[in-house]
C-alpha cells in the first residue's frame, strides 16, 4: 500500500502543508498585503516601481537566503554583510572598463571564491569547536578590513551587460522587471529545492534540528556545516554582485557590512528561520527581505520620518515573533 | 550452540576521564543468534553499543566483524560495516517529516513500508513531522529503517521499553526473522522474560566487564539476576536508623503524564526517607520533574502538606519547600561561580536582597558550609570542586534556605565510596531533623542503606512496596523487572 495521506485526499495534505509551512505562507501574504496597499498608495503604481522593489531589495534577499541556508544549519554569519561588501569590492575593482563577457567570468570568479572563503569558515568553525558567533564576528572585521584595502574610497565599476543582467536595465533604472524577478527567484528556487530534495540539502536540516539524532542516523554533521557556510558565501557574493549591479560601483565601509548583517538576521527571523536552527525555509527568508525593504518606501510614502520607520520595522518583527509564539504555545498545549 | 561468530570484541576498554567505563569486554555473537547482552545500571552496556555503533571510539582492544578488523571512526561507518543500531531514543530528526528523514538517509521509502507492513504497521503518514509522532511508532521506523540496510548485526538498544506488548510482539517477529536468515541481533534489554523467551545466548557485563555467557533457558532469571549482581560488593554500611513517622509532608494521587506515569500514589512522611526503585525509563524522571515542578501533571495531585501544589515552575516548588538534588550536578549550580555564591542562591529570592545578603543569611551560608565539611580550597568556582563536593553544595544551598522535602534524583551517581557514605548520613540526618526525603537511585544497593521504606517503579506504576530494611539487592531487582512482585506493605 502506500502512504495513509492518499486516501484520506487532497484536503487533508493540503491542510497539513498548510500547517507546516504556514509561517512562509503567513510571510507571503505579508508581502502581497504590503504590495497591495503600497500600490494603492501611490498615484502610479506600474512597472517601473515593480522593478525598482525586485531590484533594490535583491542584495538584501540574497543575504537572506545565505543567512536562512546556516541558520537553519545550526550555525550563524556576522560576516554575511561583509562577505556581500568584499564581493561588491573586489568586483567593483575589478569589473571597471571590462567588457559584458569578462564581467560575467569576474562575477563567476567572485562567487566561487567566496564559496571557498566562506567554506573556509564553516570548517575552522566546525574543527576548532569555537562557537559560530564567535568566529564570524571575527570575519565581518577580516572581510571588512579586506574589503577596504581592496577599494579604499568608493568606486571602480562595471559593465552595462552586467547591469541589465540585475536591474533589467544598462543604467540600472528602468521598468523591465522580468530580469530582476528572474536573478531572484532562479537562484531562490535553486537552493530552495536543494534544500528539501536532496541527501546533503536534508543533512542541513538535520545538523540544525538535532545534532546527535543526525550524527547517530550516519549524517556527516561536520560536512553539513562546512557546506551551509559555503553556501551562505555564494550567495553573499551574489548579494554584492548585485548590489553593484544596482549602483554602478562599489563602496565597501564597515556600517555597510554590519547593517546588512543585521538586517539579514532581521528578516530569517520575520521569515520563520528559528535561530535554534532546523526550521524554516529560505523562501520565507526571501520573502521576509522583500518586505523588510519594501517597509521603508512603502513608510515614507505614507509620510513617516525615517527614524519612526526603523522603530516600526522592529515592532513588526517583534509582533511577529509573538504571534508564532502564541500559536506554537496553543499546538503544544494541545499535544 | 553457534559455533562461527560474525562479531567479535576482545578486551575492549574505554575510559572517561578518570572513570572506567569499561575495563575489558570479550563479547563473541555468532552467525544467526539472537544475543542478549545484560548488566545493571552502570555496567557498561550503553558504553560497548556505543563503541560498536561507531559513536564511541574504545581506548583499547579489537572489534572483529566476519573475521576483519573495524575501526569504526563515526555511525556512518557502522552502518556501512554493516553494524546497525536502533538506539533507545530514535535517530530520527525531529523536524524532518518520515521521508525526509529516509531521503536524508538514502534509504528507500518502499522497502522501509514493507518492513512496516510486517510489524503491522502499514497507516504511518509519512508526511507528518516526526516531532509529531508517538515514540513507540518513532522506535518501529527507526528499526525498519535499520533492518533496509540488510546489516548483518542489528542492535537494539532497549527497543521494548516503553513498547506496548502488541508492538513488542512485532519486534520479536523481527527478532526471529532475522535469525531465520542467518544474521544475528544484539539485544539490549532489562526485561529477563524477553531474554529467556527470545535469546539463544547471553553475555553479562558487570563493572565494566564480561563476566558470563551462557544459554539463558539453562539459567533461569534467578541464575540472570544473580550473574547481574555478582557476590555482594563490600560497600557503605547501614546508616538506616528506625524513626517514628511524622505527619505526611508529601502525598500525591493517581499521578498521571503522558505515557511515563499511570497513576502513581504516594505517601512520604515528615523525618522519613522513602526510596524508589526503579531500572532506567520507568517513569522515575517524570515523577521527579512533576513534583519539582518542572512540568503539570496530566491528572491526579499532589499535596504537600496537605494543601495541593499547583506548581507553573520549580519557583512554586520550591516556595512550598520541595527542593530538587539532581543527578548531574551542573544543572543544579552555576559552575563559574563561588562557593558561597551558590549557597546562596536560593537567598536571593527577594529583590531587596540583591545588592548582598542580610547577616544572619550570612551566617546560615557559613553554618552549611560547616556543617557538610565542604573542602573550600577550591572557592572560587564550584565547578573545580569534586564530584562529591559538587553535590555537598547542592545539598547545603537548600540547607541554607530551609525545605520541607528533599527530592534527591540518583544524587549518588558517579561520588567515590567516602562521599557517598557523608550523603547517606547527611540525609538520614536531615530526616531525623524533621525532613521529609524522596530518594531515587540507580544503584539498588543504597535502598537497604538509607531508606525507612522503598517503592518499586514500572512502567509508569507501582508495582512494589517493601521495608527497606527487608528488602535485599536481589529482591529490588527482582520486582524493579516487573517480576513476581512481593508486596510486603
Amino acid at each position: 500500500m502506500t502512504v495513509a495521506t492518499v486516501e484520506s485526499g487532497w484536503a487533508r495534505s493540503w491542510r497539513k502543508n498548510v500547517r507546516r509551512h504556514g509561517w512562509t505562507l503567513g510571510v507571503w501574504l505579508l508581502l502581497v498585503g504590503l504590495m497591495v496597499a503600497y500600490a494603492a498608495l501611490l498615484p502610479r503604481f506600474g512597472a517601473f516601481q515593480i522593478t525598482s522593489i525586485a531590484k533594490n531589495s535583491l542584495p538584501l534577499v540574497y543575504l537572506a537566503i545565505a543567512q536562512a541556508v546556516i541558520v537553519i544549519a545550526g550555525g550563524i554569519d556576522l560576516a554575511a554583510g561583509a562577505i556581500l561588501v568584499l564581493a561588491n569590492a573586489v568586483a567593483a575593482r575589478l569589473m571597471e572598463g571590462q567588457t559584458f563577457p569578462v564581467t560575467l567570468a569576474i562575477a563567476v570568479l567572485v562567487i566561487v571564491m567566496a564559496t571557498v572563503l566562506n567554506g573556509i569558515v564553516g570548517w575552522i568553525i566546525t574543527v576548532s569547536r569555537v562557537p559560530d558567533i564567535v568566529v564570524t564576528l571575527a570575519t565581518l572585521f577580516i572581510f571588512s578590513g579586506v574589503a577596504l584595502l581592496v577599494l579604499p574610497s568608493p568606486g571602480g565599476g562595471t559593465s552595462e551587460g552586467f547591469r541589465a543582467l540585475f536591474t533589467g536595465s544598462t543604467s540600472g533604472t528602468g521598468s523591465n522587471f522580468v530580469p530582476p524577478l528572474l536573478s531572484m527567484a532562479v537562484p531562490l528556487a535553486l537552493v530552495a529545492w536543494w534544500m528539501r530534495r536532496t541527501e546533503t540539502g536534508l543533512s542541513l536540516y538535520a545538523t540544525g534540528s538535532n545534532r546527535v539524532a543526525a550524527y547517530l542516523s550516519g549524517v556527516s554533521t561536520g560536512r553539513a556545516k562546512v557546506v551551509a557556510y559555503a553556501i551562505g558565501g555564494a550567495f553573499g557574493a551574489l548579494g554584492g554582485l548585485a548590489a553593484l549591479a544596482i549602483t554602478g560601483s562599489g563602496e565597501s565601509r564597515l556600517a555597510t557590512a554590519s547593517g546588512f548583517t543585521l538586517r539579514a538576521v532581521a528578516a530569517i527571523v520575520l521569515g520563520g528561520v528559528a535561530l535554534t536552527g532546523g526550521i524554516g525555509s529560505v523562501v520565507g527568508a526571501a520573502a521576509a527581505g522583500i518586505v523588510l525593504f519594501t517597509l521603508s518606501p512603502f513608510l515614507s510614502a505614507l509620510g513617516v520620518d525615517p527614524n519612526t520607520a526603523q522603530m516600526i520595522q522592529g515592532v513588526l518583527i517583534v509582533v511577529v515573533m509573538m504571534i508564532a509564539g502564541i500559536v506554537e504555545l496553543r499546538r503544544q498545549r494541545a499535544l | 550452540m553457534t559455533s562461527s561468530s560474525i562479531l567479535a570484541t576482545s578486551q575492549v576498554a574505554k575510559r572517561f576521564g578518570s572513570v572506567v567505563a569499561l575495563r575489558s569486554v570479550d563479547l563473541t555473537v555468532g552467525r544467526g543468534e539472537v544475543h542478549a547482552l545484560l548488566g545493571a545500571n552502570g555496567a557498561g552496556k550503553s558504553t560497548l553499543v556505543k563503541i560498536l555503533s561507531g559513536v564511541l571510539q574504545a581506548d583499547e582492544g579489537q572489534i572483529t566483524l566476519h573475521g576483519r578488523n573495524l575501526r569504526l571512526r563515526n555511525p556512518a561507518e557502522a552502518q556501512e560495516a554493516g553494524l546497525a543500531t536502533v538506539f533507545q531514543d530514535p535517530a530520527l530528526i525531529p523536524d524532518l517529516t518520515v521521508s525526509e528523514n529516509f531521503r536524508l538517509t538514502d534509504v528507500s521509502e518502499q522497502e522501509v513500508v514493507e518492513w512496516l507492513e510486517r510489524m503491522q504497521m502499514s497507516g504511518v503518514d509519512f508526511d507528518q513531522q516526526i516531532r509529531d509522532l508517538p515514540l513507540p511508532t518513532l522506535r518501529l521506523i527507526d528499526l525498519a529503517r535499520a533492518l533496509t540496510r540488510e546489516p548483518a548485526i542489528l542492535m537494539l538498544d532497549e527497543i521494548t521499553a516503553a513498547l506496548p506488548a502488541d508492538q513488542a510482539e512485532q519486534v520479536f517477529g523481527v527478532m526471529d526473522e532475522w535469525r531465520d536468515k542467518g544474521r544475528s541481533v544484539l539485544f539490549i534489554t532489562h526485561r529477563l522474560g524477553e531474554v529467556m523467551r527470545m535469546c539463544d545466548r547471553a553475555t553479562v557485563l558487570r563493572d565494566g566487564r564480561n563476566v558470563a555467557t551462557f544459554v539463558p533457558r539453562e539459567m533461569g532469571e534467578a541464575g540472570l539476576v544473580e550473574a547481574m549482581l555478582g557476590e555482594a560488593a563490600q560497600g557503605p554500611t547501614t546508616v538506616q536508623t528506625a524513626v517514628a513517622k511524622g505527619p505526611v509532608a508529601l502525598e500525591t494521587r493517581q499521578l498521571r503524564s503522558g505515557d511515563r506515569l499511570k497513576g502513581v500514589s504516594l505517601e512520604l512522611h515528615a523525618g522519613e526517607v522513602l526510596g524508589i526503585a526503579a531500572l532506567e525509563g520507568q517513569g522515575q524522571d517524570r515523577l521527579f520533574a512533576l513534583l519539582a515542578g518542572d512540568r503539570p501533571p496530566d491528572s491526579g495531585e499532589i499535596l504537600v502538606a496537605g494543601d495541593p501544589l499547583l506548581a507553573q515552575s520549580p519557583y512554586d516548588a520550591v516556595r512550598r519547600g520541595m527542593v530538587l538534588i539532581p543527578s548531574d550536578r551542573l544543572q543544579a549550580l552555576l559552575p563559574q561561580r563561588s562557593i558561597r555564591e551558590n549557597l546562596a542562591t536560593p537567598l536571593y529570592r527577594r529583590v531587596g536582597q540583591w545588592w548582598g545578603l542580610a547577616a544572619d543569611e550570612d551566617d546560615r551560608v557559613r553554618s552549611a558550609i560547616d556543617r557538610l565539611s565542604i573542602d573550600t580550597r577550591a572557592g572560587r568556582q564550584a565547578g573545580r570542586l569534586s564530584g562529591g563536593n559538587q553535590q555537598k553544595v547542592v545539598v547545603g544551598r537548600w540547607l541554607a534556605a530551609g525545605f520541607r522535602v528533599l527530592l534527591c534524583f540518583d544524587p549518588t551517581r558517579g561520588i567515590d565510596v567516602r562521599t557517598k557514605q557523608q550523603i547517606y548520613e547527611l540525609l538520614r540526618e536531615l530526616a531525623a531533623g524533621g525532613a521529609a526525603v524522596l530518594l531515587y537511585t540507580s544503584e539498588l544497593a543504597e535502598i537497604p542503606l538509607v531508606c525507612d521504606r522503598v517503592l518499586v517503579l514500572y512502567d509508569g506504576q507501582v508495582v512494589g512496596r517493601q521495608a527497606a530494611h527487608e528488602a535485599t539487592e536481589e529482591s529490588l531487582l527482582t520486582a524493579a523487572h516487573g517480576l513476581s512482585s512481593e508486596d510486603v506493605a
